[in-house]
């Protein structure tokens, strides 16, 4: 059994967020690989984009940051300086100043840092089970995916459990921000005029924001010093700050980035495992298997379906010209499917190796600055699972997120059979 | 000309590198196990750590600046001879060089 069939017709429009909610349109990606590698898509909602889906052309394109710039914006939505000023993390800059801040924030995020969190992250997993495996049937992406991401997140900045469930649906209003389900604030249905110099669009911005200060001032007056914040706040090594504007609006991404994509990597996990029932077995086999597992589920999940980039010159590649300031998306959905990478791209292979997916945008200066924490989270929670579970099933249909920018199960009803 | 990879465990890669590519590269294009290179050689992650031996230290040249930072994030011990290998780009003054995988 194919694990999910796509139903797009292969000409979908990628500037569609409508377009996404039955999954990713996959037949349209494999037609443009093969027939139309460098594509341009008009959009009502702005400036056209050109969409490249071949995973060899991404790669060449992403190391070259010279010519691909991630200055003027990451979505495909157009940004004025003023707002570009206003919203932008380290995902907007370009080396060398992109290299300054990784250097500051890089260490919390390494992957010797990372690996102390394995017996937390485990400890983690045992309650989410017990109340998964006591349920039954449930939403997978709920019960199971939504929380280990969740906690970690608290770990990480040092916030009381309390203020979790808080912070995790503010952080959803943030990167959902096309799907009713997730904000009041639609990105493409509304005026958002109010919320343009907001990180992400979005009044949830200001509110994180004013939290996050107010976490910082009591952890100040504590004299507590956990937590990644404090490791980011401080002075570099020629006395210089992170700017306010700039804080916020890493804290921002730390709360929405660091926290969805780990959770629908779990939920296209679990997905994969009540479709192609031998993963369970080879799970539970262990072994060699835990090394390239995870890698696979990511692919499989790729939360983020692509990034902009903007074009600093003008370029030519497939016999098109890229003019200088045209907006360029590399569609990792479409790069992680690439036939000519991957034998059997729409099989999950827990064995694949080597697996040179872009789930993180491997090969450029941008690559997910927490891919290693991923991927532990993500390793360690499908090993818990598979020592405790003996029968997974779907028990319904599942939904995705309505967004052409995250690719996310948002529902994901399942059954559970305890071993 | 030649590039030799003692992986942990002793065992080594010897492979044939073109003069100018970079190390990272010519790691991945062989497989070599531990090296990673999941920034592309743009100096965003240390999954290409390796150590250079004394004899080859001075030829494969100077840490740079933003090589040094990343280095502290590596895994695998840093020593003197760390070296990120996409920053060490293969030519004939190379040939011979032996890097040691440190995971």
């Amino acid at each position: 059994m194919t694990v999910w069939t796509p139903t797009d017709d292969g000409y979908a429009d990628l500037s569609s967020h409508d377009t996404f909610v039955n999954g990713s349109p996959h037949n349209t990606f494999a037609r443009l690989r093969r027939e139309d590698p460098v594509s341009w898509t008009d959009w009502d909602g702005g400036e056209g984009f050109w969409n490249v889906v071949r995973h060899a052309d991404i790669t060449e394109l992403n190391r070259n940051w010279q010519v691909m710039s991630s200055a003027r914006g990451i979505r495909m939505e157009d940004q004025t300086y003023e707002e570009y000023l206003a919203r932008r993390t380290f995902q907007e800059t370009d080396p060398p100043e992109h290299m300054k801040t990784r250097m500051k924030v890089g260490k919390a995020f390494s992957r010797p840092v990372v690996a102390d969190f394995e017996d937390q992250i485990r400890a983690l997993c045992q309650p989410i089970l017990d109340e998964a495996l006591e349920m039954g049937t449930f939403d997978a992406t709920k019960i199971i995916a939504r929380k280990l991401p969740m906690m970690m997140l608290g770990q990480i900045l040092g916030t009381p459990d309390e203020d979790l469930p808080w912070l995790v649906e503010k952080g959803d209003a943030l990167i959902a921000n096309t799907d009713p389900d997730f904000t009041d604030h639609v990105l493409d249905k509304m005026q958002t005029d109010e919320y343009r110099m907001m990180p992400f669009n979005s009044p949830a911005g200001a509110e994180l924001f004013d939290y996050a200060k107010e976490l910082l001032a009591k952890k100040n007056a504590d004299g507590d010093t956990s937590g990644v914040l404090h490791y980011i706040l401080q002075p570099d090594k020629d006395g210089n700050v992170m700017p306010e504007n700039e804080f916020r609006n890493f804290f921002c991404l730390l709360v929405a980035a660091g926290n969805d994509t780990t959770r629908y990597s779990i939920a296209a996990g679990l997905q994969a495992m009540c479709h192609q029932p031998e993963l369970l077995g080879q799970m539970q086999e262990g072994g060699d298997i835990w090394a390239t597992a995870p890698d696979e589920i990511i692919r499989w999940a790729t939360p983020a379906l692509y990034f902009r980039r903007t074009a600093s010159c003008d370029h030519e590649i497939h016999g098109k010209t890229i003019r200088k300031w045209d907006k360029v998306l590399y569609w990792w959905a479409s790069a992680n499917r690439d036939e000519t990478m991957f034998e059997d791209p729409n099989r999950v292979d827990l064995m694949r190796s080597p697996n040179r997916h872009m789930s993180f945008g491997q090969g450029g200066p941008h690559v997910c600055l927490g891919m290693h924490l991923a991927r532990l989270e993500v390793r360690v929670l499908f090993e818990e699972f598979a020592k405790r579970v003996k029968l997974i099933e779907p028990a319904g249909p599942h939904k995705f997120l309505r967004s052409n920018f995250v690719g996310g199960i948002k529902e994901l009803p399942v059954t559970l059979q305890a071993k | 000309m030649k590039v030799t990879w003692v992986l942990p465990g002793e065992e080594e890669v010897v492979a044939d590198v073109a003069a100018g590519l970079n190390l990272m590269e010519a790691a991945q294009n062989n497989n070599v196990a531990g090296i990673q290179g999941e920034c592309g050689g743009s100096l965003s992650c240390a999954t290409c750590h390796v150590h250079v031996s004394d004899a080859w230290r001075e030829k494969a040249g100077e840490k740079g600046e933003f090589e040094e930072a990343m280095l502290d994030m590596a895994d695998g011990e840093v020593s003197d001879g760390s070296r990120l290998s996409c920053q060490i780009i293969m030519s004939d003054d190379l040939d011979g060089i032996r890097l040691t995988v440190l995971t």
